[in-house]
């Protein structure tokens, strides 16, 4: 971002991005290649790639001038395309951007979605030999962008390509909101024959040390070889590049804000665990592919107006009545604990209790989750849980905020209020579990 | 040595890169502590890197290279000096702004021009050495210069830089890296390449070396500054010498580098007056299903293959000797052994000594169609290295009929020569760090003055403190200089008492034996204290530092075991009169022979008069 100034002599000079200029400062030369500037930083800078590769930032003043050399070559998508063998299980690549869907444009520093998504295909060879891969692009965004009507174009395509003939389905993503998506898709694809899975990078694929390579390898070794029949998010399992877990789409989370193992199973085993060879360990039961091929449905309803509020000390229950006057027909609580939300007598402004109810009585349906992420929530417990639940709150069992979020969404975009109500707590697609199992969670967790 | 007419008639071209690690408390873009303390690893992790391309699109050669080689990295990871940046699990923090300093402080003592902004780079590194398969590097001084003995040698350019991961282990299939010395702060400085001679070379070195080292904020010990030299000569190719820590064999191992590139040109030309060419590998394993020769016979036992390859016009050439010890043959097997294998037979070696048979020799030479002036190389392994480590072999074959490869080499310390180490690195492998932000250098640089590095007003003022000018030169180029400073204004010692101490007594004892690098500057500082306190003599000194203490109870103890406690004035005063009668130096022998360590020479003789 060059100052308004220096953007009408690049624009009076025919100066663009990547041109080869001769900068005169103070009666220095610099030649070099016109480099895009950050956001941050003194908007006067001028900043030149030399032709040692460094860049360099002058500040331009007021006797300094900038001549055009020669313009510079656009950057080239390569994209040649990798050749795949019909023989091998049919994987169809659905294609929406995030970090594993963005490089460096070397030439003027900035960072940029592929423009050909074959690129990063090009970049990993050997998946040619694991699945035979057809790519589709759908979109080309951020993850922290894509919302529940991205989720219906990757839900009606993934169920096309199943009915299509492909035997699993693999999908980049951004990973901010991977785990919301693989929650939305749990619910919306039904009949599943195959695998559906979802990959993404916390380092971008254009360094050699990303993790984008080796998720692809091992979510192309599920998609084309696993007789699972669920959604699931395939990322690393540790900071070391040797395996990768494959977790069901409702128990995934994204639990670090950098690191490639982020991607951890929450009240939940990882389904499998993967290796860059292609040997797939299953670590839990899950739902497999009943062999007979059923059309793939699916069933994309979704309504936007549910909210997720999260209790703290100090917190206004007058919230609710916002949503409310918003238009919003449920809200998900991330209480504290076991799914407490403030109940005090003394403190009458935090008190949820009359919120909670009036909420529930104009219509709402109310969920109760919690926001420890690990565990259930439970109301029986102590008598602050039940005048929550009296008031009229649905505990939602041990699923997590995002994924009862999701749900209720879904619910409510398909199903009557009362029908959503009640199907809330119950257990629709692998979301809710009976039994919590011993090494769900702490050192035992061998994820 | 020869002469500077010999060197430029051979065309030579010399050009330095100083690499030295600064002292901050922090590395460059985290808050891990940036020295090495030599911990336990407290954990690793493994890891795999692949080529990418470069910022032309294209994958640069020296990177295909590393990443051909297909191996896997352990990082060990420490408490205290690593944190998830260093894993690349986390992405920079902002800019070590003591590091800024420091090398704007080098840039400008050697009279660079500064950015007015910084531009953090990434620089495609993918021999494993750094985790995220980059290396963070800025431009942080240009157009610079340093005079060396009357001559100017210009500095293009100075960069500061993130230190790489040290090896800790190397195998076929692995490389274990510590990953606490990543990323500590390093200045790497740039001559032009107008180095005359190997021995200008080395005191062009020494001269930046003793610069960085008059800053206070560097880094000492091994490792803690590298030189990595860029040689040339007419009709030969630009080599990049790197890792030579030791200051003293620069020269000459520069030397051997030109004699290197001289004799490949030299085998170039007759490779091409004979019309040289190299043939394509062959697999030959059925030649030696029942061999004789151990080396192969074990390999194709295990059911791995041999392969050969006919190299038209070679023969005599492979055998001959380019640098001590190292043949055209050896060249050609450094290559090979980058696919891991152990090296390779050919055919202008003793072949007798493998146990070959005349029978095996003459089936290879009729399966390669080998004619008189042939030579040929045979690699034995298994099948897919084999096939990598032959494609390598004919490529340095090739290269040897084109002169001298460009080429990364490693400094051999033991034989001063050079070995290969991998093709060098072209220049697209730049581009912007995006995770960083530039840095403006206005504010650093009106906190900083106008201080710089003077060398020269350095030399003065220790040669008006000293008082002598072969010790003060010493003191200048002397590591210890830190210690002489600290001394002398902790304790108004003389200096040049001090410097004499510390230059020559220390080298002295050390010569007989005496641990002195143990002797605290603590401890160093109390003695002196105590010498200015009139407490112990000139000579008591000595007879302390014998005994290299390191904590001031030492000195204390000393002195009262060995009675070194300076006698009073009084009583010198005593001594003298007891023995009046006697001429001058009766009575100085007698009194010194006795009382040698606690009496003051001056004051006797004063007392004499």
């Amino acid at each position: 971002m060059y100052s308004e100034a220096l953007e009408k002599i690049f624009h009076s000079e025919d100066i663009h991005l990547g041109d080869t200029v001769k900068l005169t400062v103070k009666g220095k030369n610099y030649e070099g290649i016109l480099m895009q500037r950050p956001e941050s930083g003194d908007s006067s800078i001028v900043i030149i790639k030399l032709k040692n590769g460094y860049n360099i930032g002058v500040k331009f003043s007021k006797d300094s001038t900038i001549k055009k050399i020669r313009g510079g070559a656009p950057m080239v998508s390569e994209g040649k395309g990798l050749k795949f063998d019909g023989s091998l299980g049919r994987v169809e690549l659905l294609y929406t951007g995030g970090t594993i869907g963005s490089k460096v444009d070397y030439l003027t520093g900035g960072v940029h979605m592929l423009t050909k998504p074959e690129e990063l295909l090009d970049s990993i060879p050997e998946i040619a030999g694991i699945a035979n891969i057809r790519l589709r692009q759908l979109m080309s965004i951020a993850s922290e962008d894509i919302s529940y009507l991205e989720w219906q174009n990757i839900a009606k395509s993934a169920a096309d390509s199943f009915n299509d003939g492909a035997r699993g389905i693999l999908i980049t993503h951004g990973t901010d909101t991977m785990h919301y998506t693989s929650a939305a898709l749990s619910f919306m694809l039904k009949n599943l024959s195959g695998p559906v899975v979802m990959v993404g990078a916390q380092r971008s694929p254009d360094r050699g040390s990303s993790d984008a390579f080796m998720n692809m390898v091992c979510g192309a070794h599920i998609a084309a070889n696993s007789d699972a029949a669920e959604v699931g998010v395939c990322m690393h399992a540790s900071s070391s590049d040797d395996f990768c877990n494959f977790i069901r789409g409702t128990h995934v989370r994204k639990l670090h804000t950098s690191r490639r193992d982020a991607f951890q199973a929450v009240n939940n085993k990882p389904i499998a665990r993967v290796g860059t060879g292609g040997r797939i360990e299953y670590l839990s039961n899950y739902k497999r592919a009943s062999g007979e091929r059923e059309k793939v449905n699916a069933v994309v309803g979704f309504d936007p107006k549910v909210a997720m509020i999260k209790v703290h000390p100090n917190s206004d229950p007058d919230i609710l009545e916002y949503y409310h006057g918003k238009g919003y027909k449920g809200a998900i609580i991330e209480g504290t604990g076991l799914g407490h939300a403030p109940v005090s007598t003394e403190h009458k402004q935090f008190n949820w209790l009359g919120g909670i109810e009036k909420a529930v009585d104009d219509g709402m349906i109310i969920g109760m989750t919690s926001q420890c992420v690990n565990g259930r929530v439970n109301y029986k417990v102590y008598r602050n849980l039940r005048l929550i639940k009296n008031a009229g709150a649905i505990f939602c069992e041990d699923m997590m905020p995002e994924v009862a979020y999701v749900k209720l969404g879904w619910l409510l975009g398909n199903y009557r209020k009362d029908e959503a109500a009640k199907m809330l707590p119950q257990n629709l697609v692998g979301e809710i579990s009976k039994r919590s199992e011993v090494d769900w969670f702490g050192e035992n967790n061998a994820q | 040595m020869h002469s500077e007419d010999y060197y430029s008639k051979l065309g030579f071209k010399c050009g330095l890169e100083i690499h030295q690690r600064l002292a901050t408390e922090e590395k460059l873009f985290c808050s891990c502590k940036a020295n090495l303390a030599g911990d336990r690893a407290i954990q690793s992790i493994e890891r795999r890197q692949r080529a990418v391309a470069g910022e032309l699109g294209v994958i640069d050669e020296s990177t295909m290279f590393e990443s051909r080689k297909e191996r896997k990295f352990i990082y060990h990871l420490y408490r205290d000096t690593t944190c998830l940046v260093d894993m690349d699990e986390e992405p920079p923090h902002d800019l070590n702004a003591q590091a800024l300093e420091i090398s704007l402080l080098i840039s400008k003592s050697l009279n660079c021009s500064i950015p007015d902004e910084i531009e953090p780079m990434r620089k495609g590194v993918v021999d494993g050495s750094d985790t995220s398969a980059f290396q963070r590097t800025m431009l942080c001084g240009y157009e610079g210069s340093i005079e060396v003995d009357g001559r100017q040698i210009e500095i293009p350019s100075i960069f500061l830089e993130e230190e790489s991961s040290a090896i800790l282990g190397n195998s076929a299939s692995e490389v274990v890296y510590g990953v606490d010395r990543l990323g500590i702060p390093l200045i790497e400085i740039d001559t032009d390449p107008v180095i005359a001679t190997p021995q200008e070379a080395k005191r062009v070195a020494m001269k930046i070396g003793l610069l960085l080292r008059l800053t206070g904020k560097v880094q000492r010990g091994i490792g803690s500054i590298r030189q990595d030299v860029n040689v040339s000569i007419k009709g030969g190719a630009r080599v990049e010498v790197k890792g030579l820590q030791e200051i003293d064999s620069v020269d000459e191992i520069i030397d051997n580098e030109v004699e290197r590139q001289a004799k490949l040109i030299e085998i170039s030309k007759e490779l091409r007056s004979r019309g040289a060419a190299v043939g394509s590998p062959k697999e030959l394993t059925g030649i030696f299903k029942h061999t004789g020769a151990k080396i192969i016979g074990d390999q194709v036992w295990q059911g791995n293959s041999v392969f050969g390859v006919r190299l038209h016009g070679f023969r005599g050439l492979l055998g001959k000797e380019i640098n001590p010890r190292m043949r055209l043959g050896s060249e050609i097997s450094d290559y090979a052994k980058m696919a891991e294998v152990k090296g390779i037979i050919h055919s202008d070696e003793n072949l007798d000594s493998y146990k070959l048979s005349g029978k095996e020799i003459g089936e290879v030479k009729s399966a390669l169609e080998m004619q008189e002036g042939d030579s040929f190389i045979l690699i034995a392994e298994r099948r897919e290295r084999c096939e990598k480590a032959m494609a390598l072999a004919v490529m340095r074959a090739r290269m040897a009929i084109d002169g001298v490869p460009s080429e990364t080499r490693g400094a051999d310390s033991r034989n001063k020569t050079t070995r290969f180490l991998r093709p060098i690195p072209g220049g697209s492998r730049m581009y912007p760090e995006t995770d960083a932000r530039p840095a403006e250098t206005a504010a650093p640089q009106k906190k900083m003055g106008s201080r710089v590095i003077d060398i020269e007003a350095i030399r003065k003022s220790l040669l008006k403190e000293i008082k002598n000018k072969q010790l003060a030169e010493q003191m200048l180029w002397s590591k210890d200089m830190p210690l002489y400073e600290e001394v002398v204004e902790k304790t108004n010692a003389d200096p040049m008492v001090v410097a004499s101490v510390i230059l020559e007594k220390f080298r002295e004892l050390a010569r007989a034996g005496v641990a002195v690098d143990s002797i605290s500057g603590d401890a160093l500082e109390y003695i002196f204290k105590k010498y200015v306190k009139k407490n112990i003599t000139r000579l008591g000194i000595e007879e302390i530092l014998r005994l290299a203490p390191k904590e001031r109870w030492e000195v204390d103890r000393i002195i009262k075991d060995k009675k070194l406690e300076r006698l009073p004035g009084a009583e010198l005063r005593k001594m003298v009169n007891q023995l009046k009668g006697k001429n001058r130096n009766e009575i100085m022998r007698e009194i010194m022979s006795r009382h040698r360590l606690v009496i003051d020479g001056d004051e006797l003789n004063a007392l004499l008069k």
